[in-house]
């Protein structure tokens, strides 16, 4: 095994920057970049940033929809935060079976069309893969954070946390074919001033699953 | 060792034969050739299209193993069970899941590489999975899927893994079908071709499977170690006491060491057809061989039992037997020839008799002659010696005698003569009734013909008194010869009419030949010659008897009698020649009488020799007459 190296390649403290902007002295920025060996930005990657203070963020479990339009979930990726209730509405004129065998949440929507009488709860942290019993290539992802703060890329790998209290933080990254565990991606950090940090992430090729035709 | 074949029968049959078994041979060779090249080719062919579908099979199979091991990691029943993670309810789902699709056997592999569930040893579980080039096939396939063959425990199987998606893929799970003999059995019925599966190890190849018999398999794999074979491409392998034609096809090409299928025809089952027709080919041969032969024979007996028959006739006519002719009947040109050759035998035959006639009717060196030649008017001028013999007072001594008589006598005289004058190489020209004339120097020239003429005449004296004392001895009448001789220019040919024609001589010294045997008679001597004659007889002593002057002829000619061999002669003998000699020449010089005188002494030694006294008349006619000037000593013989 090679050694574990920081996966970090650079960060650094856009303090002029806050300051043109006129933001709050009270918050700060996280701005992530995620790139792959190859060096293309990684789309769908979670950045979360772990305040140090544990139970300093404001409970805020809001109501979240994980759509299935023409077969697939959409957003294929979702961040939420521990306790989210999160809605399946079927857009599709078949029906779906969701489910999840993750230890995180282990549920079943047996089948269904519309939108399910009521949302499923995500209350544990960790990794929740959602699979459709009959549409074997749907594969959806939530990410149950125990962190208010949190972020997801864009298709230019991009990603900003914003308003982070001031304090200290363990900012992480999570992606669904990442070979490193979180935990080697974790930086510690004191958000006082906007900060702007580049991860390169090792990803597993992707298994293409077999799609039927429409 | 040169093979010489003197019969002819004997060359005709081994032509014939030797023709017959080259071109048999021959075809027989490149029949073999063309069915043995076109038997290879065939199973050749056939065992690339069986090659073909071997692939094809067996790339299908790999399809519909993979797809059942899709199915089931799709399948959301066993995913639930998977999802409780217990190992018993995972193994028996698993189990079940065997037993669905007949596989042989199942194994969970989680994607640590740690083996979770194994239906048929429980040993592995727990323990790193086996086969991880399995794993990392299928880490590179796009959908998660590989195939390969892995061999456990001995046994060979198709192992296939597809990744187990809940939704995402979580483990592994394979799935062996085993290649046994019975696979092997399967592909044998699709390709018509006997199946083996072999494996490449350390100390050669090792047979996995196959359609063989137990026996014949050792064999193979031995074969296999002597003989490099390139995949793809047949060659033939003995096994045994048989030949296939075999051919190898990669199984699995991930592998480092070979894993390859055997796919063998024998040429020896596919050759059957071949070899019943090279059978029916050789008993045609057999047959046609022998049927050369009978023909053979036959017309070589055609050819030389009457060509043998020819032959004895030719040996029966060298013996000279004409009448014999050859027995043939035959419309060839055999036929032809006996025809011609009986034909020839009776020419032959009819020429002999000619031949021998003419041989008793002329001489046999004139028959020769005539039968050398074209016969044809006309001749050539030679020198010949001519020499003519009469019996004296031949019309007294047939006076009362019998004509059986006389022709027994005549003939028993010309017996005698003749036998004198073919014993000194004479010819007997003709007998005209008891006079004789022969020939020296033609047809055919000695180059002493005169001197063989004189020896006759001697000869013919001297076998005259042979046969006079034969005759006295029977009472019959003494004989008298004279024998009158000329050497000179003749002209020798065919004489007569084209019709009727005589090989004969004519000329003037025929005529003083036939002149000088009748002037014996006057000389009272039995031989006269010419002076030619005795100018070409040296070792001779003659007496020259008189100067004469034949009728119709101006120059006198001198003529001689033999007296005997130079050196033989008595003394007075000589003596008295000598004095004779003197006389003439006297005689000839006119001094008459010193010639007179010594006649005169000869005939008073000799009382009536008729020579002496002819002289004496000479000289006493010429003392009363007196001699002309111009005379010449020559004596004037108007008679014949």
């Amino acid at each position: 095994m090679t050694k574990k190296t920081p996966l970090i390649l650079w960060w650094r403290i856009l303090a002029g920057c806050c300051l043109c902007h006129g933001v709050a002295a009270s918050a700060a920025d996280i701005s992530a970049i995620i790139m792959d060996a190859e060096g293309k930005p990684v789309n769908d990657a979670v950045v979360m940033a772990f305040p140090a203070k544990a139970g300093a963020a404001a409970a805020k479990a809001g109501k979240v929809i994980i759509d299935q339009i023409d077969k697939e979930f959409v957003p294929r990726v979702m961040p939420i935060r521990a306790g989210t209730a999160v809605h399946f509405p079927n857009k599709d004129n078949t029906r779906h079976q969701v489910y999840s065998f993750s230890p995180a949440k282990k549920f079943e929507l047996p089948l269904y069309a519309g939108k399910p009488a009521s949302p499923v709860v995500f209350d544990k942290p960790g990794v929740v893969i959602l699979g459709c019993n009959i549409h074997d290539w749907m594969l959806g992802y939530i990410y149950v954070a125990d962190t208010p703060y949190f972020g997801k890329t864009d298709a230019e790998g991009k990603t900003t946390i914003g308003n982070l209290p001031p304090g200290d933080y363990t900012v992480k990254v999570w992606h669904p074919r990442m070979i490193d565990t979180e935990e080697s991606t974790a930086w510690r950090v004191s958000a006082a001033v906007a900060m702007e940090a580049v991860w390169t992430l090792k990803l597993k090729p992707e298994f293409r699953i077999r799609r039927a035709p429409n | 060792m040169k093979l010489q074949f003197r019969r002819f029968q004997t060359r005709i049959i081994v032509l014939f034969l030797g023709l017959f078994t080259v071109v048999q041979v021959s075809a027989f060779i490149s029949v073999y050739v063309a069915q043995l090249a076109s038997a290879r080719g065939q199973i050749n062919a056939a065992l690339e299209v069986g090659a073909g579908v071997f692939n094809r099979l067996v790339m299908e199979r790999n399809n519909r193993l993979i797809e059942a091991a899709r199915l089931l990691s799709g399948d959301f029943a066993f995913k639930s069970a998977y999802a409780v993670r217990e190992r018993e309810t995972v193994m028996s789902a698993l189990q079940n899941n065997q037993a669905r699709i007949g596989a042989d056997l199942m194994m969970l592999v989680s994607l640590d590489g740690t083996v979770a569930a194994d239906t048929t040893r429980a040993q592995t579980i727990g323990k790193p999975f086996e086969f991880p080039e399995l794993i990392r096939a299928a880490e590179k396939n796009q959908f998660g899927e590989a195939s390969v063959i892995v061999f456990i425990e001995g046994r060979a199987y198709q192992m296939v893994v597809v990744p187990l998606l809940v939704p995402q893929p979580d483990a592994w799970i394979c799935t062996g079908f085993l290649l046994d003999d019975k696979f092997a059995g399967e592909l044998e019925k699709l390709t018509l071709s006997q199946v083996s599966l072999l494996r490449e190890s350390n100390s050669g190849w090792q047979m996995v499977a196959s359609t063989l018999p137990p026996a014949l398999r050792s064999q193979t794999t031995a074969a296999l170690a002597e003989n490099t074979m390139r995949e793809q491409t047949s060659m033939s392998l003995r096994v045994g006491d048989t030949d296939y034609v075999s051919l190898i096809s990669p199984l699995d090409k991930t592998q480092e060491r070979r894993v390859v299928a055997l796919l063998q025809r024998s040429l020896d089952e596919a050759l059957n057809p071949v070899m019943q027709l090279l059978w029916v080919l050789a008993a045609l041969s057999v047959t046609g061989l022998a049927v050369s032969f009978a023909f053979g024979i036959l017309i070589a007996r055609s050819v030389t039992r009457p060509v043998r028959l020819l032959v004895e006739s030719a040996h029966k006519i060298e013996q000279g037997e004409y009448s014999h002719h050859a027995d043939v009947h035959q419309r060839d040109e055999i036929g032809d020839l006996a025809t011609a050759f009986n034909s020839m035998a009776r020419g032959l035959e009819e020429k002999d008799r000619v031949r021998d006639l003419l041989g008793k009717v002329v001489s046999p060196e004139i028959a020769r002659q005539l039968l050398s030649k074209k016969i044809e008017l006309g001749g050539e001028e030679l020198t010949a010696t001519i020499l003519f013999s009469d019996v004296r007072n031949f019309t007294a001594l047939c006076e009362n005698r019998s004509p059986i008589e006389i022709l027994a006598l005549v003939n028993a005289y010309l017996t005698k003569i003749s036998t004198v004058i073919d014993a000194h190489g004479g010819v007997v020209d003709k007998y005209m009734g008891d006079a004789v004339m022969a020939l020296f120097g033609v047809p055919v020239p000695h180059d002493n013909d005169p001197v063989r003429a004189v020896n006759t005449a001697l000869g013919m004296r001297s076998a005259l008194t042979e046969l006079n004392v034969e005759l006295a001895g029977r009472g019959m009448p003494q004989l008298g010869i004279g024998i009158g001789i000329n050497t000179g220019i003749v002209v020798a040919g065919n004489m007569g009419s084209p019709t009727r024609l005589n090989y004969t001589v004519i000329g003037d010294g025929v005529n003083l030949a036939s002149r000088l045997e009748a002037l014996t008679k006057r000389y009272n001597v039995g031989i006269i010659v010419s002076e030619t004659t005795m100018a070409a007889v040296p070792g001779m002593v003659f007496r020259e008897l008189d100067k004469v002057r034949v009728k119709g002829k101006n120059v006198p000619v001198t003529i001689h009698e033999p007296v005997g061999r130079a050196g033989t002669l008595a003394v007075d003998t000589a003596e008295e020649l000598k004095q004779y000699h003197a006389a003439v020449k006297f005689y000839r010089e006119r001094e008459l009488a010193r010639a007179r005188a010594e006649i005169l002494s000869l005939l008073k030694a000799r009382p009536g020799c008729r020579l002496y006294e002819i002289y004496l008349g000479y000289i006493d006619h010429f003392s009363s007459v007196g001699m002309k000037d111009d005379w010449d000593g020559s004596f004037v013989l108007y008679d014949k």
